[in-house]
């Protein structure tokens, strides 16, 4: 157990250097919090016009045991305000759900649009997106946090500006939509990636994601491998983003139903 | 004998002495016990005062069926579970109305708060698992939302507003098979919380808090707390709450008696001081060794109080009737304890072997219980022999002036019976002289209706039932029992445990799999035919290397990715295909994912709730089936276990993307490897615990499980059967052993093989009325039932050996049975009586008490010494005068070995008693040790006989030695 936290906490120093080395003229502190928010949701959600993503992901329960999925997962941005986008997640492992497919089109203002393709069963189907709260395939992160959350959900407050970071208190504006009280985010002063995010009810931080290393991709500074613990349910998933790519030009047509059953293998690999 | 009487008199000589040293061993204990309990940690090489509360322990904690249990628990993180039903009987829809459910809502959230910081690690918490919750607004619905669109949500995101959306919660849970009968009742009017607990013994703290809140709530509804966690933990607590309150109870009202009776304060504080004294050494000393305080432990004391007030009740009684002759305290005092010494150290003895017995039952709780009630009654009566002959010296003479029955016309002279104590005996006593042929006949009456009643005693026991049936905890088991599903649970385990596939068997079940493979996607896929057969020669050469599956299969999946690498076009898209083929193949071994397992568990389901004990079982199959519903429009016909393994772990896969993904692995292993049935039991009796482990047992003789699984129960409700098994059982045969003990006792004090069978005539007739009478009122033979059997075999001989012997000295003295009766019914049957009355009576308000072991002491005591009491002093005298000759030879010889008769019961039952033994410890079948045993009898004969044809076991010729 301490052994433990003084990795994780060896493994925080070395991104927070390497993340302020990576940096070298480093502009006058914001002090908008607004700003701060949108350009932390872009450097997370929406850098490039597309992206893909190969993602090893390993869900690890409370007592150490291990489950592994694989999956691909692509981004097409449909505009340039940071608000539209469309992604596609096609699972390669285990090999019995391979081939399942998670498509949504992501909307600012109004419910996603959600499909779940079920190779083995031969079905599409449409997943009422009330909630986004709910786990991403097993997993301690949620599809809220592949997808981001609407900036507009939440108020937003600088709560502090440290040598590194923006310090952002986030509160939703609809309580009842949601299980937490309010969440934290550290956003890297350097590169607007939100590196840590603490989820809070009856003031105690119960859910954790943190950014375990970053790099640099084509020149956009992206997080390779994330973790996200929930001391509530115990345990932790790490997910590590073996290949990213952007700018690969998806085309807009493989985001469509058409092709949750025949997927774009080329797009996939 | 005589070194006993030196005990006594220099009690009398050194009373101050004596007193002091007594006075010091108690608070030496009293400190050694009670000091590390305040100041832990001070004292470190003492123990410190431990309670534990929890039933479980009554199996030691390697026994394979814990072991397996925790293990289980441990691998489908399952907890113990706290439920709360809430009932509006007010309201035509139950508790679906916006009112109800706003309670249900705030209750669910007070719950969610029931947890503490663990002493020794503050970062864990201790309580309520608050993730793993059950209530309406922290569990899910699947349903259709709209054309193709499957919809998960919570069910209760936050109380219903109206009427209809109220409705519309119920009926919403009513369409998911594990919420229907678990969360809400089947008649859709109530619902069940279920509170996850960190550890048992926090359902107590759990329970008093929910009561505590549920009381500042107004409205309709009734709140109805149980579970098995619950039960037990309050049934510890409040153990020792009715420690606390009936052992003064009992004393009290025994000391209330014995004024009546002897009418002197100063004298009848003595048994009340040994009576204290002895539980206080007793329990000082359990707590010093290191021994925790269960449940059992907890009762020591009501057990042992009455046994050392028996002794001094006798000394006084006969201390009583003689002062008055002598007005000597040191005189009578020596009488008295002549008179008495003997009978008394082998009442002692009984009673310690009747206790002792029960350390050889299996139940190590059972074992500490035994030992040191063993170890109190030995205490007792050591603070009899002393402390009582000190302490009357104590007393001024003149205070004792008019003390005692007064004999006003000398002691020769019967003295008029002017006492109803008196008045019965005295016809008692004409009655037994003259009725002999009477009361043999009733005796027989009831003893034959004894056996035919004991033949009816059922062996059951249900923890939950040791609470009154108006106990709140019962109402709550007998509501939330009729309503839903069951609230004991039990977990029907299936593991494989058999030998892995062989290679050979492998490779061409593989071969099988992937011609069908290849057959039905060779149309889509071109390209495929080529590739398969590819990979089939691979495999053939791995196979043909001895390599195992698992070997095979890594070397085929990086055969497949090589070629993938390399290939383009169609080529790919077929290496791909194959890809699948053999990560499927892969997870063959992901049992629970493989639609025979599915289907098997749904077959076993139906047979577990056909047993109708079973009120609701749920597994990982139920879960596939809802999913696979919903995904398919929600109809009926959907509601089955899909065709391949693919189907269900997407099934699975999609159940993941809800908010609550882990109660998928309360039924089965992230390895799918290893699962469970959660069985809901609307009983706790071990009877219909047993009912449906038989009815699963011949189902899988008749359907062997698929993958050589192999079914195995754990859950507190079958733990619960195992240990009242053991301890029922293991209680019977250390019975046994006690029985033949004390009747090789007997023997040796009357040195008569008959003398001694006659002594344990009533104690035997006592034993067969209690449980004759148990089997004809119904009433179970359980946990608690076991135990007194031990205190029935201690008590029930204590009188025998108090009248036989004093008939036997009065004899002596009289020559004739005729002339000795009168007397024998005189002073000590008026002992014997007197005895009866005071603890019989001071165990009554016993019965009063809200536990019901406590009311079946109650009921024990007072049955016991009542019964034994009677058959003490009704069926004995007729004995004697039936049997005088042969009870009174005129000659005989002193020696046990001359008595070719007593001789051989002696021997009999020594040798049952090493057999009863030894069959114990070794596990030594029956039949092995019947014939051991009975090869020694002949032997045990003859040389009884030869030892009494000895010389010097000729009668003398002049008179009688004894």
């Amino acid at each position: 157990m301490k052994q433990h936290a003084m990795i994780r906490a060896a493994l925080v120093a070395t991104l927070v250097t390497a993340l302020t080395q990576g940096v070298t003229a480093r502009a006058q502190d914001l002090t908008d919090v607004n700003e701060i928010v949108k350009r932390a949701n872009h450097a997370a959600y929406y850098q490039g016009k597309d992206g893909k993503a190969v993602v090893k992901m390993t869900i690890r329960d409370a007592q150490g045991r291990e489950r592994q999925r694989e999956l691909t997962i692509l981004r097409l941005n449909t505009d340039d305000r940071d608000e539209g986008q469309k992604f596609y997640v096609y699972l390669h492992a285990p090999a019995d759900v391979r081939g399942t497919v998670f498509m949504v089109h992501k909307h600012i203002g109004r419910d996603d649009d959600r499909w779940l393709y079920l190779p083995g069963l031969d079905v599409v189907r449409r997943i009422a997106a009330s909630d986004e709260r709910t786990s991403f395939v097993g997993s301690h992160f949620f599809y809220e946090d592949v997808s981001g959350r609407g900036l507009d959900e939440d108020d937003h407050e600088l709560v502090e500006t440290t040598a590194n970071f923006y310090v952002v208190k986030n509160t939703p504006k609809d309580p009842r939509q949601v299980e937490f009280d309010s969440y934290k985010v550290y956003v890297h002063k350097g590169t607007f990636l939100p590196v840590k995010i603490e989820y809070e009810k009856g003031g105690k931080v119960y859910r954790t994601a943190q950014a375990l290393e970053v790099q640099e991709i084509q020149g956009y500074q992206t997080v390779t491998r994330a973790k996200m613990e929930d001391i509530n349910i115990g345990g932790e998933t790490v997910m590590e983003y073996t290949t990213v790519t952007y700018e690969v030009g998806l085309p807009d047509n493989i985001f469509t139903e058409r092709f949750l059953r025949n997927a774009p293998r080329e797009y996939l690999r | 004998m005589n070194r006993g009487m030196r005990m006594v008199e220099f009690s009398m000589n050194r009373p101050r002495l004596v007193t002091g040293v007594m006075i010091a061993m108690t608070a030496v204990l009293l400190l050694l016990a009670a000091l590390p309990t305040l100041f832990p940690g001070v004292f470190f090489m003492l123990p410190p005062l431990r309670v534990d509360t929890d039933p479980e322990n009554m199996l030691s904690s390697d026994e394979p069926v814990r072991v397996f249990h925790n293990q289980m628990k441990k691998a489908l993180t399952l907890y113990d579970i706290v439920v709360v039903g809430v009932v509006n009987d007010k309201d035509p829809d139950g508790v679906f109305n916006p009112a109800s459910l706003e309670k249900i809502h705030r209750l669910t959230e007070f719950a969610k708060t029931l947890r503490w910081p663990r002493r020794d690690d503050p970062t864990q918490y201790d309580g309520v698992v608050v993730s793993e919750l059950l209530a309406p607004s922290t569990v899910d619905n699947i349903e259709q939302g709209g054309l193709g669109e499957v919809r998960f949500e919570w069910l209760m995101p936050e109380p219903p507003r109206t009427r209809e959306e109220a409705l519309a919660i119920r009926d919403k849970a009513m369409r998911l098979p594990f919420l229907k009968g678990t969360l809400v009742s089947e008649s859709g009017k109530m619902i069940s919380l279920y509170l996850p607990i960190t550890a048992k013994d926090q359902s107590y703290r759990v329970y008093s808090a929910l009561r505590r809140e549920i009381a500042t709530y107004d409205g309709d509804e009734q709140y109805h707390i149980t579970g098995l966690p619950v039960a037990n933990d309050t049934f510890g607590v409040e153990m020792f709450i009715q420690m606390a309150i009936s052992a003064p109870l009992a004393m009290l009202v025994i000391f209330l008696l014995m004024l009546v009776f002897f009418r002197k304060l100063v004298l009848i504080v003595s048994p009340m001081i040994v009576a204290i004294l002895s539980v206080i050494w007793t329990m000082g000393l359990l707590v010093i060794t290191g021994n925790t305080v269960h449940i059992m432990s907890s009762m020591i004391p009501i057990f042992i109080m009455p046994i050392a007030v028996l002794d001094s009740i006798h000394i006084l009684s006969e201390f009583f009737e003689r002062y008055q002759l002598t007005k000597d305290r040191r005189k009578t005092l020596t009488d008295v304890m002549r008179t008495l010494f003997m009978p008394m150290l082998y009442t002692t003895l009984t009673s310690m072997a009747g206790f002792t017995s029960l350390s050889l039952t299996p139940i190590p709780p059972v074992q500490v219980f035994g030992i040191f009630v063993a170890i109190g009654i030995a205490a007792a009566w050591f603070l009899t022999m002393c402390f009582i002959p000190a302490y009357i010296m104590f007393i001024p003479q003149k205070k004792l002036e008019n003390f005692g029955a007064v004999h006003a016309a000398g002691a020769d002279e019967k003295p008029a019976a002017h006492t109803p104590v008196e008045r019965i005996l005295g016809r008692l006593d004409r009655f037994t002289w003259r009725r002999v042929k009477l009361i043999f006949a009733g005796a027989a009456v009831l003893a034959v209706l004894s056996v035919y009643g004991m033949s009816t005693i059922v062996i059951n026991d249900n923890p939950t039932k040791w609470f009154k049936a108006s106990h709140p905890i019962r109402v709550a088991d007998t509501v939330l029992n009729e309503h839903f599903g069951g609230t004991y649970m039990a977990y029907l385990a299936l593991r494989p445990t058999g030998a892995a596939e062989s290679a050979e068997d492998f490779l061409a079940g593989m071969r099988e799999r992937l011609e069908a493979f290849v057959r039905d996607h060779e149309g889509m896929s071109p390209g495929l035919v080529e590739a398969a057969a590819a990979l089939r020669e691979n495999a053939d050469a791995a196979g043909a290397r001895g390599a195992d599956a698992d070997a095979l299969l890594a070397e085929a999946a990086d055969f497949i990715e090589e070629r993938l690498a390399a290939a383009a076009g169609d080529a790919a898209y077929a290496w791909e295909d194959l890809a699948r083929f053999i990560g499927v193949e892969r997870q063959r071994g992901e049992l629970y994912k493989q639609p025979e397992t599915l289907r098997y568990l749904e077959q076993m389901q139906q047979a577990l709730e056909a047993t109708a004990i079973v009120g609701k079982t749920n597994s990982i199959a139920d879960l596939v089936k809802t999913v696979h519903r919903e995904l398919f429009e929600g109809a009926d016909e959907a509601y089955r276990i899909p065709d391949t393994a693919s189907a269900v772990a997407q099934c699975l896969l999609t159940f993941e993307s809800s908010h609550r993904p882990n109660d998928l692995y309360h039924f089965v292993t992230p390895d799918y490897r290893e699962g469970s049935i959660w069985v809901q039991l609307k009983s706790g009796d071990n009877q219909d615990m047993n009912r449906v482990v038989n009815a699963i047992a011949a189902f899988t003789t008749e359907n062997p499980p698929p993958f050589g699984l192999e079914p195995e129960w754990f859950g507190l409700t079958y733990i619960n059967v195992v240990w009242q098994d053991k301890m029922v059982w293991g209680m019977a045969q250390s019975f046994l052993g006690a029985f033949l003990i004390v009747l090789l006792m007997m023997i040796v004090l009357f040195r008569s093989g008959l003398w001694g069978l006659l002594s344990m005539i009533p104690l035997s007739l006592t034993i067969a009325l209690i449980y004759g009478v148990m089997g004809f009122a119904g009433k179970d033979y359980d946990m608690p039932v076991a135990v007194l059997s031990a205190l029935t075999l201690g008590l029930a001989v204590d009188f025998a050996i108090h009248f036989l012997a004093r008939s036997r000295e009065i004899y002596a003295e009289k020559g004739t049975w005729a002339e000795a009766h009168s007397e024998v019914f005189g002073e000590p049957a008026r002992a014997i009586m007197r005895n009866v009355i005071v603890v019989a009576v001071g165990f009554l308000p016993l019965l009063l008490a809200p536990l019901v072991p406590y009311i079946t002491v109650g009921f024990f005591m007072a049955a016991i010494l009542f019964l034994s009491g009677a058959t003490t002093l009704v069926l004995l005298p007729a004995l004697i005068k039936t049997l005088e000759p042969l009870l009174f030879p005129k000659t005989r010889v002193c020696t046990v070995t001359c008595h070719c008769g007593t001789c051989i019961v002696s021997g009999l039952a020594a040798v049952a008693v090493v057999a009863v033994n030894v069959q114990q410890f070794l596990h030594l079948g029956w039949t092995t040790l019947s014939w051991v045993s009975l090869a020694v009898l002949p032997l045990i004969a003859a040389s009884c006989w030869l030892l009494s044809r000895r010389a010097q076991c000729a009668p003398p010729d002049d008179k009688p030695s004894c």
